[in-house]
Order: C-alpha cells, then structure tokens, then sequence
C-alpha cells in the first residue's frame, strides 16, 4: 500500500525530473550554439585584425603622404612657372634638387605616379572633371591632367583628375540617330 | 548562422554596417571608404560601375550614369516629383508601361529598383569581404515619408541584388535606435536629419518595452537641401572675393575651380572645429603680370554668415512637423542629430534655439542610420539578447601593496567574465603570512579606494623577503561576483573571498569614485612616486646589508664601509620626510654596490655573485611586494 501511494509521487517527480532535464538540454544546445557563434565571430575578428594590422603597417604613412600631395603640387606648379630672371640659376638649380630629393624620398615610401595624359580614361585610376569635344583625340582619351594622381605601394592613393576628350556632339548625334 | 547586415540606402551616399561582438560596426567599402556614393554607371565599354568609381567617371559618360535613383523609387512617371526631378537630373527618365518612371543607362531600360540593387550588390559584396562569409540578408531604411510602394520598390531592390529584406525600417527609427532611445522611456524624439543633398525632421514617439513600439508622428523637410549646397556657397563667395582682388573669374578656369571646390569643402568642414581656416592655393591662376596666389582666411563668423540662409531654411519644415504631430518644441522629449551637415555648429545651435534643448549628436552623423539599420538586424538575428550583452566592471579591482599602494589586478572597464593572476611575494625576512586587501577604485593609495575584503594566507615557509611566490588570482564571473584566491606556490596553501556583485555600488557611487580619482591624480601621483621611492630605498639597503653579509670579506674594506656608509644614511634619509634626499641617497648606494661586482670580477678565480636574496632594486612596482607583514618588521 505504501508502494502504490509512492508511486504517483514518483511518477510526477520523475516527469518533473524529465522537464527539468529537457530545459537544461535546450539551454545547453542554445548556450554551446551562442558560443560557438561568438567563437567563430572572435576567429573571423582575430584574421580580420591580424590583415588589417599587416595593411595599417604598409599603409601607416598613406594618411601623411596624402596630406603631403597638395603641397607636391603647388611646388610642381611653383617650378612651371619660374620667373625669367631665375631660370637657369644655380639657385634655381638647387630648388629642383629639393624636388627631386622629396620625390626620391615619397617614391621610396612606395609611391607612384599615375599615368593619365594620353591614356584611356579608367575610372579606377582618374576622376574625370571635364568633358571636352573633340576630334583630335579618341574618344575617352586623357587630354589634360589637373591634378596627378598617386598609388601607394600598388593602392589608389589618389586618382588623376583629368579632362577627357569626347567626340563632338554632332557626331555623336548621327551615331544615336 | 550567417550574418545579417544593416543598410542606409541614402540619395547621396550608401553605408553599410554589421553587429559585431554586441557592438554595431561600419563595414569600409572595397575602396576603403566608409560610405559609398549611390551611383551607377555603364560604362561605354559595356561594364558596369557602382560607388566611387562610376562617381569619378561620371562627366564623361553622364548620359549612362545614374546617380539620386531614390527620388525616382517607386515614383509614377506622373508624380510632380518626377517632374521636378527631370529638369535637374542628366540621364534620360522615362515612362514604363505600369506607369512608373524608369531610366536608361547603356542603351537599356531600367527600373529604379533595379538600379538600387546594383548598389545593394557592391554593399553586399564588400560585407561579405569583410566578414568571410556570404551575406543572405538584410535591413534597410527608408525615410520616413516612403509610402508603401517606395518601400515596396525597395524591398524588391533587395531581393533583385539577392537580399532576404527582413525588414524595412524608417531612418528616423534607425537613428533613434543608434542612439539607444528605445532602452530609456517613453518619449517623443525629434530626429533632424540634414545630408548632402536632402533635409528631414521626423517627430517620434518611442513606446519603451520589449520590443520597443516607434510611431512616426510626424515628417517634413526639403527634399533639395543639404550640404553641397552650404559648399557653393563657400566657393561662390572665395571665387566673388578672388575677383574683386584679382579681376578673374576662377569659375571660368576648370583647374583653378576643382581646386578651389576642394578648398572650400575642407574649410567648411575644418570650421566645425576652429574659429577660422586658411586656404592656400599657391599659382592658382595667372595672368600677363605672373603668377597669381589664391590665400583667404575664412572665419568661421564669415562662413555663418554665408549659409545663415540654409540653416534658416530648415526651421519652417520642423516647425510644420511639430504642428502636425500637435505638439510644441517643450514637448519634445530628445532631439537627434544625423548626416554629416549637423557637424556644423551653426545648424546644432539653430536645432538647440528652436526646440529648446541640446540636442544628442554623435562623433559620425552620416553613419548613425546605418548603424541603427544593423542593431534592427541583430536583433532580429537573435544576436541582441540580453544573455550575452557583456557587463564591464566600472571600476578597478586591485590588492593593496608595499606602503598602502593599490596595485591593479583588474582595470576599470575590462569585459567580464575575466581571470586574471599574478606573482607577489613577501616584504620582510622570515615572514610566515600575508594580508590580501581587495579594493575596488581609481585611486592609487588603497586606502583612498574602498575595501571590498581581507583575508590572511598564512603558512609560508621562512625565507628572505622577495623570494615565496605567492600567486593573487581573480575571478570575475559574468555576474559581477569576485572570487579573490592566494596561493603559496612552494607549499599549495590556500586561501580565498568570495565577494558578491562588487558589495553593490549604485551608479552614483561609481562616478563620483571615478569623478575623485580624477580631482586627486596629481596628488595621488605624488604619493605614490614618494611611497616608490621609499620602497625602493628600503629594497636597496635591505641588499645591499645582504649582499655584504654574502660575500663577507670578499668586499675589498674599502668597498665595504662606503656601501655600509651609504646603506646608513639611506636608512637616515627614510625617516624623514625629504623624498628627493631619499632619492639622491639611494642612487648613490645604487652606485657605490655596482663597485662590489666590479671588485669581485677584478679577483683572480672569482666566481659570479650568488643571485642575491631577493630581486635586485629595481622598480618597487615590478615586485609588488603584498602588504600588512611591513608592519611586522
């Protein structure tokens, strides 16, 4: 008799046991998937932060370099147009080693010119800004450049801005009509 | 499971962005950028271009180059709109069957959505290169105005570009997001919205629970004012000046105007920052006389003055909006600052003047609905759970040291759950137990910080100061719940403090221990360099007795009373209050110790000094010394 009273007991303890036992199994399969997704996401973040790491050391300088172009340009620009009375100067002379010195020191860093006047247009590497009609050239060839562009160790630093020749518009017409 | 990613899909600009570890991260575009132009192109050659690339080409293949697209999405060719819009846009808009505007790019005919799914792909497509991982689905914003066919023509621009669109989500809401305001109360917010190209004021009403309710209560703006119109202003007025002063006209001068337009930007966004801005554009033009300089100051006063106008403008739409919603400016509850505009202070203060109240901004305006986009995604994802937002501990945790010295084991803000351990030793000859101080706090003099416990590991061998290792271990579980140990590591003996959820510091405690760590660093510092100094004169007359006993009459006499002289009057020194006595003294023992070792290599047959007792005086701080047994000595 005791045996009988005992066993409804036992039998919804045992349920009860078994819910329990159910909720940890789920919780379990829910934390070890939440951790194996963090895992993976803390894998993924560790190979990204290692890449980035090598590129920030290649590229550590492209920040200061590309605040240094401007200033590249308007010395280029100041030795276009040197004055008649200091033109072939000795003191002329040494400015443009001073250019040179500074284009030597950027090249070494990894810095290239980009090609552009007499080139195709790639908007990978130019930024068109002007448009011009012509026949001279072919259609979507760099005529002028306006500002150079540079790559830093093989990575647009900057693009070319250029001026890009079109064919002229009545020819253009005829082809579309 | 793979990721869901967050996207602005902007007039202007694109962004995307990622939940990362809890937090909502930017994803760079393959050309390194953190936002991508909404621009679309065919090239002549039959290839297509997205972002920055079909930007840079843009003036020489106009006629296939698609650029503001969501003016036109989910648009009637008939729209007045679209109208509007035709007079200013170069490429061809046309009418498709169902009516709606379509475009044409390389001789083919195109839906808006289509073209928004091109720059949906490229976005993708950098995510998945960020990420390692293919990208299936996403979140993307509109403005809150959509109707139900833009946002339908958005949700079909998704799916065009592969996306699973899990959910469209209003740009207000996603900021409103970004800035954390579903977490708070309920309230009403005003989203003010100035990009490059459009303005947007949004009035909100935010149902804080779980999950947050947002309702849109209101929207206006102008959809033709932004940015690039507060640069023109710039050039305008440096090319107006630059004409008085010179006679020509830079506008007339393409080399000379795409310097100048880069000029203006970078003044105009320099004066978020400084009172004024130099520009100079060395031979910027020429004439018969020579070269000609372009140099300006332009104050940020000027440069108010110049766009007073645009900020103005945006006032009207808020106080429509305000008026639809049937509310007044002291109604509003929170006022947020997107797109990159808001920088200026000018717009922050006209935003602050009008509804009275300093509105929330944040350090990059022009990302914060991209970001919000990716907190509705990880939510979605299942990522934003509670369970896994990891807590920080607020302050420092460290145990008391050699002259009352709080040494760190745990730094303020590190995530938890965290383990760490460390290696520290006895401070006198023969000492059997050490004290363990836990404190919490910034300060460094523990008895500036609060005791959180104590307890004695004792037991330890005898032996010269410096040399039982005792390792100190602490355990924070996720919960916040300390566990302090310390270990003997030649006998095993241990001993440890259980410490419950930090002894329960409420906000305002921990920001005014933050506040006074703060207010007393210089003194603090001060204190602490005096007890190093101390400690490190101790240490050195301590070996320097030792080495002396050591090596017995190994020390040549002369040697040895000098370092005996010297060792005294550090000893002296330390009893006074004098720090850089005790300072200059202990450099000369330090000194005069260095001529043992050289005595003793000088000897024929000399063998290298025994490694001595303890370490050498070098920094105090290297050998954190546990307290409580200096006062036994």
């Amino acid at each position: 008799m005791d045996e009988r009273i005992r066993e409804k007991p036992a039998e919804a303890a045992a349920e009860e046991v078994i819910g329990e036992l159910e909720k940890a199994q789920a919780d379990a399969a829910e934390y070890l998937d939440r951790l194996q997704r963090l895992q993976a996401e803390f894998a993924n973040y560790k190979k990204r932060i290692e890449r980035e790491r090598s590129e920030f050391v290649s590229l550590a300088n492209a920040t200061l370099i590309t605040k240094l172009l401007p200033i590249l340009d308007d010395l280029e620009r100041a030795l276009e147009s040197v004055p008649d009375q200091v033109q072939g100067t000795d003191w002329m002379e040494g400015i443009r080693l001073i250019e040179r010195a500074l284009h030597t020191t950027l090249e070494q860093e990894g810095l290239t010119e980009i090609e552009a006047v007499g080139k195709m247009f790639d908007p990978q590497f130019h930024h068109a800004v002007v448009r011009e009609e012509t026949s001279e050239y072919e259609d979507d060839e760099i005529i002028d450049e306006l500002q150079r562009g540079y790559r830093l160790q093989g990575r647009v630093l900057r693009p070319s801005t250029v001026i890009v020749a079109a064919r002229p518009s009545d020819e253009n017409k005829r082809e579309n009509d | 499971m793979a990721k869901i990613i967050g996207i602005d899909l902007g007039t202007t600009n694109s962004a995307v962005a990622i939940m990362e570890a809890g937090e909502p991260t930017i994803i760079p575009s393959s050309e390194g950028g953190r936002l991508t132009p909404s621009v679309v192109a065919v090239s002549k050659q039959g290839e297509r271009l997205v972002g920055t690339v079909a930007k840079r080409q843009a003036v020489t293949n106009s006629d296939n180059t698609i650029f503001s697209i969501k003016r036109l999405m989910g648009r009637k060719y008939s729209d007045p709109h679209v109208k509007y819009d035709i007079e200013l846009l170069p490429y061809k808009i046309a009418e498709a069957p169902n009516g709606d505007a379509k475009v044409v790019m390389g001789g083919k005919e195109f839906s808006p959505p289509e073209i928004s799914a091109f720059i949906l792909q490229k976005l993708k497509t950098d995510a998945e290169a960020y990420l390692g991982e293919t990208v299936t689905q996403a979140v993307i914003t509109v403005p809150a105005y959509f109707n139900d066919s833009q946002r339908q023509a958005t949700k079909d621009a998704g799916r065009i570009a592969g996306l699973e669109v899990l959910r469209i989500i209003n740009e207000p809401t996603a900021s409103a997001l970004a800035y954390g305001m579903d977490k708070q109360k309920d309230e009403q917010i005003a989203v003010y919205d100035l990009g490059g190209g459009t303005f947007d004021i949004s009035i909100l009403e935010i149902e804080a629970g779980d999950p947050p309710v947002f309702e849109v209560l209101s929207t206006n703006g102008d959809t033709h004012l932004g940015g690039d119109d507060f640069d023109q202003r710039v050039i305008d007025y440096i090319a107006d000046e630059f004409k008085k002063e010179q006679g020509i006209d830079l506008r007339g001068d393409r080399m000379a105007l795409q310097r100048l337009k880069e000029a203006a930007e970078k003044a105009k966004v320099e004066l978020s920052t400084v009172m004024q801005a130099e520009l100079n554009l060395p031979f910027i033009t020429a004439d018969a006389s020579g070269p000609k300089h372009l140099t300006m100051t332009l104050t940020r006063a000027k440069l108010e003055q110049l766009v007073g106008g645009l900020v103005e403008q945006t006032i009207p739409p808020c106080r429509q909006a305000l008026e639809d919603a049937k509310l007044s400016p002291s109604d509003v509850d929170e006022v947020i600052l997107v797109g990159g505009q808001t920088r200026m202070p000018a717009v922050q203060e006209a935003v602050r003047k009008f509804f009275g109240r300093e509105p929330h901004k944040g350090v990059n305006p022009d990302e914060v609905v991209a970001l919000g986009a990716a907190i509705q995604a990880g939510v979605l994802g299942g990522e934003v759970k509670d369970v896994l937002l990891l807590d920080v501990t607020p302050l420092t945790l460290g145990i008391e040291t050699l002259g009352g010295v709080a040494t760190p084991l745990v730094q303020r803000n590190t995530t938890i759950p965290y383990h760490t351990s460390q290696i520290f030793s006895t401070a006198a000859d023969g000492q059997t137990s050490v004290e363990v101080h836990v404190v919490q706090g910034e300060r460094p003099m523990a008895g500036d910080n609060k005791t959180l416990g104590r307890f004695i590991l004792d037991g330890i061998p005898p032996a010269p100061r410096g040399v039982p290792q005792v390792e100190v271990s602490f355990d924070l579980d996720a919960n916040g719940i300390l566990n302090v140990s310390a270990q003997d590591k030649a006998t095993g003996r241990e001993q440890h403090i259980t410490i419950t959820a930090s002894s329960g510091l409420t906000e305002n405690e921990i920001g005014r221990m933050v506040n006074e760590a703060k207010a007393h660093e210089a003194d603090d510092r001060r204190k602490k360099e005096e007890i190093e100094a101390r400690n490190y004169g101790d240490q050195a007359a301590y070996t320097a007795d030792k080495t002396l006993r050591d090596l017995g009459d190994k020390v040549p006499a002369d040697v040895r009373s000098d370092v005996e002289s010297k060792a005294a009057a550090v000893r002296e020194a330390l009893q006074g209050q004098d720090v850089d006595l005790i300072r200059r003294r202990t450099q000369e023992l330090t000194e005069a110790m260095q001529r043992i070792g050289a005595a003793m290599y000088e000897q024929p047959g000399a063998t290298p000094p025994p490694p001595g007792g303890g370490p050498e005086p070098q920094k105090p701080e290297d050998e954190g010394t546990v307290e409580g047994e200096f006062r036994e000595v």
